[in-house]
C-alpha cells in the first residue's frame, strides 16, 4: 500500500495552483475593466469645469490644472501639463481664442470640444489698438475676439448644452442622466440670468465704467452702457490713467466702476474724488476662493444692485 | 549513367568559359521574370497595405494620384493646396474625424509632415525615445531619419529653404527634436513630424518678433502713425522657438484660411463614409474625396500593364537565348565530331554519345537552376527594403 502521508501535501499543492489560477483570473478580470471608472476631462477654465462637473456628476473626473492665482486666459501650461491634457479622454475648450496657449501646443483634435462652436457667428471682435506691418505681408493687427462668453448666461447655457452633447456621444448609456443634470443646471443659469435682467432693467442706460475690457458679452446680453479702461485691481493707476478717466467722464458721466476683483483702497479713494464708486463683478474664470460659479455670479448680481437703483 | 555524368562533368569543367556563359544565359533568363514577379507582388502589397488602411483622402481637385502619393508616401509632387476650412467642414458634418496634413517642406532631404496628434494614433505610431510633440517648434523624427542623421531627443534639425535662390524668403526654422518613433517599416520612418502650426511657422504664416509697438530703435521703424507702425526689414524674426520667445509667436487672421496639402477623413462608420463621399460629387465642388485603395489599384493596374510588355520582351529574349543555346550545342557537336568518332571507334554505342550530351546539358541546366534559386531567395529576403528603395522612395 502506498504511503498516504503524501496526499495532504499533494492536495495542498493542487489547492495552491487552483488558488493562484483564481487569483490571476481575478487580477486580469479587474485589469480588463477600466471602463468602469470615470473618464477624465481637462478644461480650459473654471466655468467649464463647473458645468462639466454638474452635468457629468460621478461619471466624470474634471481637471483644471491652472494655478488659482492666474488668469486662465493668459496662463501657459508646462510640458507635463500639456502631456496630461493630451492623455485626457476629453478636452473642453471655451473657444473665441480663449486660452492663447491652445494655439501654441499640440493637442489631439479628436479629443477637443469647442463649447462655443455652435454660435461662433456670435463672437465679438475687439478693436485692435495698433496695426503694424513688416516684410511683404502688409499691415496687420493683433486683434482678437472677446472671450468671456459665459458672462452672457444665455450663451453659458449653450456651452453647457454642447458639453451635454459631447458627453452623451462618449457615454451614450448615461445620456438620460446627463440630460437631467443639464436641465437642472440650465434652470439655475436661467434663474440667474433673469435676476440680472431684473436688476439692470431698473436703470439700464446708467453709464458705467469697467476696469478691464472683459465684459463685452455681459454688456451685449444685458444692454449696458459701459466704457472700459485698462486698470488692474492691485495697482494704483498712474497720472495718465487718471487723466484718461477725466476725459472719459466728461462724455460718459459714470458713477460706478465694475472691477474683476476688489481694488486697492487708494484706487477706491481716488475714484471717489471723481464721484465714482467701485463694485466687484468677478468673471470667475478661475476657481473661486469661496463658493462656486453660481454663488459667485449670484454675489455679482447682488453687487450690481447698488449701481442700478431707480 | 553515372559514367556519362562523370565524363560530361570533366568536359564542362575543362571548357570553363563556354560552360559559364551558358549557365549565365540560362540563369539570367530564368531569374528575370521570377524576380520581377516577386518585386511587383511586394510593391503591390506595400502600396496597398497603407492605402487600404487609409479610408478617405480629401484634397483639391486635380491629380488624385499626386494627392494620394503625397499624403500616404510624402511624395515630392505637391498637390494644389486647400485650407483648414476643409477640415472644419468635415468636422461640422459629424460623419468623420478629419486629420489635416501639410506635406510641403523638407529638412535635410527628409519630408516635414505637418499633422495633428491624431495622426500618431491613427497610424499606431509609438514613441521609442523621448516624448510626444508638446509645443510649437518641436519635431518627432522617424526611425530611419534618426539613424541616418544621427538624431536623438534634445538635438536640433533645421528646415530647408524651398528655393536656394530666394534670399529674401522665409528664414529656416531650427526645430527641437523631442522624440524618435519606433520603426514602422512604412514611409513614416523617413519623415520628420511637426505640429501643423509649426509647419505654418516654417512657411512664415506664424512668426515671432519684437513687439513693434514698443520698439525704441528708430532704425527698425519705417513709419509710425497713431494707428500703425511699419517696421523695416531689419526687424528681427526669431528662427527658433524657445520658452522665452514663445509668447511673441502669433498667427494672423483666421486659422481656417491656413493651407494644408490634404486631409485624411476617418468616417465613424461605413454609412457615414458613403454619405461623406456623396457630398463631394457636385460639379461646382473645388475639392475631391478619394479612396486611396482605388487610386493605388489603378496605379498598380498600369504597372501590371507595363509588366505584361516586360514579360513579352523577356519571352522573346528567352526564346532567342534558347535558340542560341541550341546553336551552341549544335556547333559544339560539329566541333567535337572527331571526339565523337573516337568514342564510336573505341566501341561505344550511339546511345552512349546521346547520354553524354544529355548529361552535359543536364549539368548546365542544373547549375543554372541552383544559381537562379539562390538569387531568387536573396531577392525574396531583401524585397521589402528593395521595393521601398526602388519604388516607394
Amino acid at each position: 500500500m502506498k504511503p498516504t502521508g503524501l496526499c495532504p501535501i499533494r492536495n495542498a499543492r493542487s489547492f495552491g495552483w487552483v488558488f493562484t489560477f483564481m487569483l490571476l483570473t481575478l487580477v486580469f478580470t479587474v485589469q480588463k475593466s477600466p471602463a468602469a471608472g470615470p473618464f477624465t476631462i481637462y478644461v480650459a477654465n473654471y466655468p467649464l469645469q463647473y458645468f462639466a462637473e454638474r452635468i457629468g456628476g460621478d461619471q466624470v473626473k474634471v481637471v483644471f490644472p491652472a494655478p488659482a492665482d492666474v488668469d486662465p486666459a493668459y496662463w501657459h501650461p508646462n510640458v507635463a501639463e500639456i502631456s496630461a491634457y493630451q492623455k485626457a479622454d476629453l478636452i473642453l475648450l471655451n473657444g473665441a481664442g480663449y486660452a492663447k496657449w491652445v494655439n501654441k501646443v499640440s493637442l489631439p483634435r479628436s479629443k477637443m470640444a469647442n463649447t462655443s462652436r455652435q454660435f461662433k457667428d456670435r463672437y465679438i471682435t475687439t478693436k485692435a489698438f495698433m496695426t503694424h506691418s513688416h516684410g511683404a505681408q502688409g499691415e496687420h493687427a493683433h486683434e482678437s475676439l472677446a472671450f468671456t462668453i459665459w458672462l452672457d448666461l444665455q450663451l453659458a447655457v449653450q456651452q453647457a448644452e454642447a458639453i451635454t452633447r459631447v458627453l452623451s456621444l462618449i457615454q451614450p448609456e448615461q445620456k438620460e442622466a446627463f440630460k437631467r443634470n443639464y436641465e437642472s443646471l440650465k434652470e439655475d443659469l436661467l434663474a440667474l440670468d433673469q435676476k440680472i435682467l431684473t436688476i439692470v432693467s431698473r436703470a439700464q442706460s446708467t453709464p458705467l465704467l469697467a476696469s478691464h475690457p472683459v465684459y463685452d458679452y455681459f454688456v451685449q446680453r444685458y444692454g449696458l452702457n459701459l466704457v472700459s479702461v485698462h486698470w488692474e485691481p492691485d495697482e494704483v493707476p498712474g497720472g495718465d490713467q487718471w487723466r484718461e478717466l477725466r476725459r472719459i467722464l466728461t462724455r460718459h458721466p459714470a458713477k460706478w466702476m465694475i472691477w474683476e476683483g476688489a481694488p486697492v483702497q487708494a484706487t477706491v479713494g481716488g475714484l471717489k474724488t471723481f464721484g465714482v464708486n467701485s463694485l466687484v463683478f468677478n468673471p470667475c474664470g478661475n476657481v473661486p476662493e469661496k463658493g462656486n460659479f453660481l454663488s459667485v455670479m449670484d454675489r455679482n448680481a447682488e453687487n450690481l444692485c447698488a449701481a442700478f437703483k431707480k | 549513367m553515372l559514367d556519362s555524368f562523370y565524363i560530361a562533368w570533366k568536359y564542362v569543367s575543362y571548357n570553363k568559359i563556354k560552360t559559364a556563359t551558358l549557365v549565365a544565359c540560362i540563369t539570367l533568363i530564368t531569374f528575370l521574370p521570377f524576380s520581377l514577379e516577386l518585386l511587383l507582388n511586394e510593391s503591390e502589397r506595400q502600396l496597398m497595405s497603407r492605402a487600404v488602411h487609409t479610408p478617405l483622402i480629401v484634397g483639391a481637385k486635380g491629380s488624385s494620384l499626386d494627392l494620394v502619393m503625397n499624403t500616404l508616401y510624402f511624395g515630392e509632387d505637391l498637390p494644389e493646396l486647400i485650407t483648414m476650412a476643409a477640415s472644419d467642414r468635415i468636422a461640422d458634418t459629424d460623419l468623420a474625424l478629419p486629420i489635416p496634413m501639410y506635406v510641403r517642406f523638407k529638412a535635410r532631404g527628409n519630408p516635414i509632415v505637418g499633422i495633428t496628434l491624431d495622426y500618431f494614433d491613427f497610424r499606431g505610431l509609438k514613441i521609442a525615445q523621448g516624448r510626444q510633440l508638446a509645443v510649437l517648434g518641436e519635431c518627432v523624427v522617424g526611425e530611419k531619419v534618426a539613424e541616418s542623421l544621427a538624431l536623438k531627443p534634445g538635438d536640433s534639425l533645421v528646415s530647408s529653404p524651398e528655393s536656394l535662390f530666394d534670399l529674401a524668403g522665409i528664414y529656416p526654422l531650427k526645430m527641437k527634436v523631442v522624440g524618435v518613433l519606433e520603426k514602422s517599416h512604412t514611409s513614416d520612418d523617413l519623415a520628420v513630424f511637426v505640429d501643423l502650426k509649426t509647419a505654418w511657422v516654417i512657411q512664415g504664416l506664424g512668426h515671432g518678433h519684437q513687439d513693434v509697438t514698443k520698439i525704441e530703435d528708430t532704425t527698425l521703424i519705417l513709419k509710425r502713425t497713431e494707428s500703425n507702425v511699419s517696421a523695416t526689414a531689419k526687424l528681427f524674426h526669431y528662427t527658433e522657438i524657445t520658452e522665452k520667445n514663445m509668447a511673441s509667436f502669433h498667427f494672423h487672421g483666421n486659422l481656417s484660411a491656413y493651407p494644408i496639402s490634404a486631409l485624411i477623413a476617418l468616417p465613424y462608420d461605413t454609412k457615414s463614409g458613403t454619405i461623406l463621399r456623396g457630398r463631394y460629387l457636385s460639379k461646382e465642388e473645388t475639392q475631391q474625396i478619394v479612396k486611396p485603395e482605388e487610386v493605388i489599384a489603378g496605379l498598380l493596374q498600369n504597372i501590371f500593364r507595363i509588366k505584361n510588355v516586360l514579360d513579352a520582351v523577356i519571352a522573346v529574349v528567352a526564346l532567342a537565348t534558347v535558340l542560341a543555346v541550341i546553336l551552341v550545342f549544335a556547333l559544339s557537336l560539329r566541333l567535337r565530331q572527331r571526339e565523337i568518332q573516337t568514342i564510336f571507334k573505341i566501341g561505344c554505342s550511339r546511345m552512349t554519345i546521346v547520354k553524354l550530351m544529355a548529361a552535359e546539358i543536364m549539368i548546365i541546366v542544373l547549375a543554372s537552376a541552383v544559381l537562379c534559386s539562390v538569387m531568387i531567395f536573396a531577392v525574396q529576403n531583401i524585397s521589402h527594403e528593395l521595393v521601398r528603395m526602388l519604388f516607394i522612395r
